[in-house]
């Protein structure tokens, strides 16, 4: 009986393990790659093809392709930009020049694939002027410029720890801050001859550190949380990117670090970790390992590992530009000097969390108030729904869509159209069933096909296909 | 579990002792963005000189006795027994983006943490009774973006941005109103969609059950309150034809409707150049839609229970820049400015602190925005010295600077509750 049992249970384990790892379909992912690691749909040309490839490492090229691209080297660019607050105005007050120096620095680290120990020590370690030594923007984001404030955000950011209790902020004491003439530029200095700290640093694992007069202190500390031996800082980042990539870190919240909030798989995480320190914090490379896991290539949730997440607010709002072919513009005028985005932009190339627009806030794009991943909230609301449903303004650019005129002008039946619109939206072909659909709807009121076209596209922008990444 | 517990005892506390007693059902808030001149609106200064009062001569008396408002706003002056003025607000920041988050949030504390706007707090505190298929915080027709204004309440307190322009032939509501779809061919729409997605798609439930909530909110008696085809055009005309009278006039509706808080949120106050022809179009606007809004809900008996609030981010400089590049403008003013309020437990024809002869500083009653707010939760039934729970740092108070007890506290001179002992 028990053996029976156990045979039983074996059986059901095994094929629970393949089904999570059967593929999803070539369709789902290309759409779920591009999105995850760019942001943006692939347009209809590269769906066509990717999917009518027959390459059999055609997802590996896709992923170094992307991973290496400006799309993706710029959605990257967000994320950093989210969890180091850069933003002009109200709380960080980095002022435009000192947010495009600063986007501009974590863009080149990311454009030559910095190891990541190597890019935090340039940004404790910086100092100088925030228009010439962008990273000393790092110091400058706080209302509260203390010690115990920095000190504080960095333990969120590189350790996940939000309730840090030990006296490593002494390290940042030296940090000062001087005004120029210039408008808004500002000095980040040491003041390296001040007084030792009469207290002893003694770190949360106990080292203790002995910074030396005329010295900086930042190094001692900043050589301890970088070092491969501290692996919180290396399973944080690990972590981090399984977060960006699934919308759920192993150790969930991705920046609630303590005892009571274990990893939901540590054999994960400890082969991930192990695998971020012995290629020496390569991020693009964790990405890739990321991106061409079992569990990203698996089908969706609940067949499959994958659970889809509803896209992000400045993805939504790019995808109903390029689908629709209407782009928002985007400025700042306020704080001087005033900023005009170019006209195309994608809201996740603003950089700065001041500019915003109604359509990026309805759909909850990041303020950038805190360091928490948590402040991107990815639940569907009624008013976005009601946004997509019934908008004015929504309608009239698929009605005045050039995309849409192009796909009438350059197809002229029914399935054609509906095929292309499919492959616009929801990067794939439409299915024959969708097609009678479409035939059915067409025939009730014997709609012209351009009329049929707005209603198409209407449908699938309101469709939870579109809506998430799945 | 515990503090529900905690906060639900000191509710039964203060419903039996009465702390709480609400006497405002809604707020409407009509915000100057940019910063109006006090010294042109509430707070006048003839004596000053040109070199203050500029090419303005005159004020104009009120209804009330010894309270006097600016030349430009004749309508305002006949109700000064509706409404009251505080001139001696302050903040001391002279940049925008900290003076609205001052203003709109109550909080000068300079902590690491970002408050919500008072309309995000309201409707976070009504988010289990406020039943209405309108939404609870509405904004004619954008919030002010220059921060985030759910703060740490998140996105789901944020105001619903009409869009669209209330005076136009067709007000079109972002996502309510809109011309191209009538109810016939929306239903097809769904009906496709519907067999589109099919019985498994992601959330489908949810989803499903969000989008027959807005059905009824397009289609459903609720959007009338938006109409204004129908308003006569004597009423129309007595708001003012423009954005900001026709969107007081819908801000009515809505609060007729049951809406607990509508922002008309008007630009172009940012008078750095040109400030007195600015003015000599802008002031007439806003004295024909404030006093009609002010009459009209008098009228109907809604005053009583709708607080009107009206002012910006920060004041102007009570010296006028008359050199050049300037030449006749007013520049940014944090250290003193001009609020008015009127209804929901206001009393009327009062006048709360007073300013030096220019207008420059406060000499009597120091008014800090956290007291303003402070006394607009209280007429709303919500405990200003209460706590907001935030996601990493636990509950903090609901407005930490007046904790700080830098000014005189809560406007109790101008509301109709008494100042409980604990707060003398």
């Amino acid at each position: 009986m028990k053996k029976v049992l156990i045979f039983t249970l074996c059986l059901l384990f095994t094929t629970l393990q393949v089904v999570a790892k059967e593929r999803c379909s070539d369709e789902v992912f290309l759409r779920r790659t591009y999105l995850t690691v760019t942001g943006a749909l692939p347009t209809p040309q590269e769906c066509v093809k990717f999917l009518d490839s027959t390459s059999p490492n055609k997802r590996e090229v896709l992923v170094n392709r992307l991973l290496n691209s400006e799309l993706g080297l710029k959605y990257m660019q967000m994320r950093w930009g989210d969890i180091l607050r850069i933003k002009s105005e109200f709380p960080s007050n980095l002022w435009p020049n000192g947010v495009q120096a600063y986007n501009r620095w974590v863009y080149e680290q990311l454009l030559n694939n910095v190891p990541y120990d190597q890019m935090v020590r340039k940004l404790l370690l910086s100092e100088g002027s925030n228009f010439r030594a962008p990273a000393v923007n790092f110091y400058r984001g706080f209302q509260k410029r203390s010690p115990e404030n920095v000190y504080a955000n960095i333990n969120l950011l590189f350790l996940g720890d939000r309730n840090c209790t030990d006296n490593g902020h002494l390290c940042f004491s030296q940090v000062k801050f001087k005004s120029t003439k210039e408008w808004k530029e500002e000095i980040i200095y040491l003041d390296i001859h001040q007084k030792l700290p009469t207290q002893k640093i003694v770190l949360k694992d106990g080292t203790v550190l002995t910074p030396k007069l005329d010295n900086d202190w930042r190094e001692e500390y900043v050589s301890w949380l970088t070092s491969p031996s501290n692996r919180r800082f290396a399973e944080v980042m690990v972590n981090r990117l399984w977060f960006w990539v699934f919308g759920k870190g192993i150790v969930h919240e991705p920046d609630d670090w303590n005892e009571n909030n274990k990893p939901s798989d540590p054999a994960l995480l400890k082969e991930l970790t192990d695998y971020f320190i012995k290629n020496k914090f390569d991020i693009r490379k964790m990405m890739k390992r990321i991106l061409l896991s079992d569990e990203f290539n698996s089908k969706a949730a609940p067949e499959g590992f994958y659970v889809p997440q509803r896209l992000p607010a400045e993805v939504i709002v790019d995808a109903l530009a390029s689908t629709t072919g209407k782009w928002s513009t985007y400025s700042s005028r306020v704080p001087e000097p005033f900023t005009f985005y170019p006209p195309r932009t994608r809201s996740t190339h603003l950089g700065d969390a001041t500019v915003s627009s109604s359509e990026l806030e309805l759909f909850g794009k990041v303020s950038r108030d805190v360091s928490l991943e948590s402040q991107r909230n990815n639940a569907i609301t009624s008013r976005q729904l009601l946004y997509l449903m019934n908008s004015s303004a929504l309608e009239r650019r698929i009605r005045k869509s050039d995309t849409l005129k192009q796909i009438y002008l350059d197809n002229g039946d029914l399935p054609s159209v509906a095929n292309a619109i499919t492959l616009l939206v929801l990067s794939r072909r439409a299915t024959p069933e969708e097609i009678s659909l479409y035939e059915e709807y067409q025939k009730q009121d014997n709609l012209p096909l351009m009329e049929l076209a707005f209603d198409i596209m209407w449908m699938q922008l309101n469709s939870n296909e579109f809506l998430y990444n799945h | 579990m515990k503090t529900r517990y905690f906060s639900l005892l000191i509710l039964l506390f203060a419903i039996c002792f009465g702390a709480n007693a609400q006497r405002a059902k809604s707020v409407i808030l009509v915000y100057l963005d940019g910063g109006p001149a006090q010294t042109d609106t509430f707070d006048p200064k003839p004596n000053a000189g040109r070199n203050y009062y500029g090419n303005l001569k005159d004020v104009c008396k009120t209804n009330v006795e010894g309270i006097e408002i600016g030349q430009k706003l004749p309508l305002l002056a006949t109700m000064a027994d509706k409404y009251s003025l505080i001139r001696s607000m302050t903040h001391g920041s002279n940049a925008h983006e900290t003076g609205h988050y001052a203003m709109i949030t109550g909080d000068t504390s300079r902590g690491a943490v970002v408050y919500p706007s008072f309309g995000a707090v309201i409707s976070y505190m009504l988010r289990d009774t406020y039943k209405g298929v309108l939404p609870c915080y509405i904004s004619l027709t954008s919030a002010n973006s220059r921060f985030n204004e759910g703060g740490f309440l998140g996105n789901t307190y944020k105001s619903f941005d009409t869009g669209g322009r209330p005076e136009w032939a067709e007000f079109e509501v972002e996502g309510v109103v809109n011309k191209f779809v009538d109810k016939e061919r929306m239903n097809k729409r769904m009906a496709l969609l519907n067999k589109f997605e099919g019985e498994n798609s992601m959330d489908k439930k949810l989803i499903d059950s969000l989008r027959a909530s807005n059905m009824e909110f397009i289609w459903g008696e609720s959007r009338e309150a938006f109409n204004l085809k129908d308003e006569p055009d004597s009423v129309k005309q007595r708001y003012g034809k423009n954005r900001l009278g026709q969107s007081c006039l819908v801000a009515r509706k809505l609060v007729e409707a049951g809406v607990p808080f509508v922002n008309v949120r008007t630009t172009g106050w940012d008078t750095h150049k040109k400030h007195f022809q600015r003015m000599n179009t802008m002031l007439p606007q806003l004295d024909k839609a404030l006093s009609a809004l002010i009459a009209d809900l008098d009228a109907r008996g809604l005053l009583e229970n709708t607080i009107v609030v009206c002012g910006g981010e920060f004041g102007r400089t009570p010296k006028v820049l008359w050199e050049a590049p300037w030449n006749g403008g007013r520049a940014h003013y944090g250290k003193t400015f001009s609020y008015l309020v009127a209804g929901g437990g206001f009393l009327g024809g009062r006048v709360v602190g007073k300013t030096d002869k220019t207008g420059e500083n406060v000499v009597e009653r120091a008014v800090c925005p956290c007291d303003l707010i402070g006394t607009i939760y209280l007429l709303m039934g919500i405990d200003p010295y209460g706590t907001l729970p935030h996601v990493s740092e636990g509950d903090l108070p609901i407005l930490p600077s007046l904790l700080e007890k830098k000014s005189d506290g809560l406007l109790y001179e101008i509301i109709d509750i008494k100042k409980p002992d604990y707060e003398k």
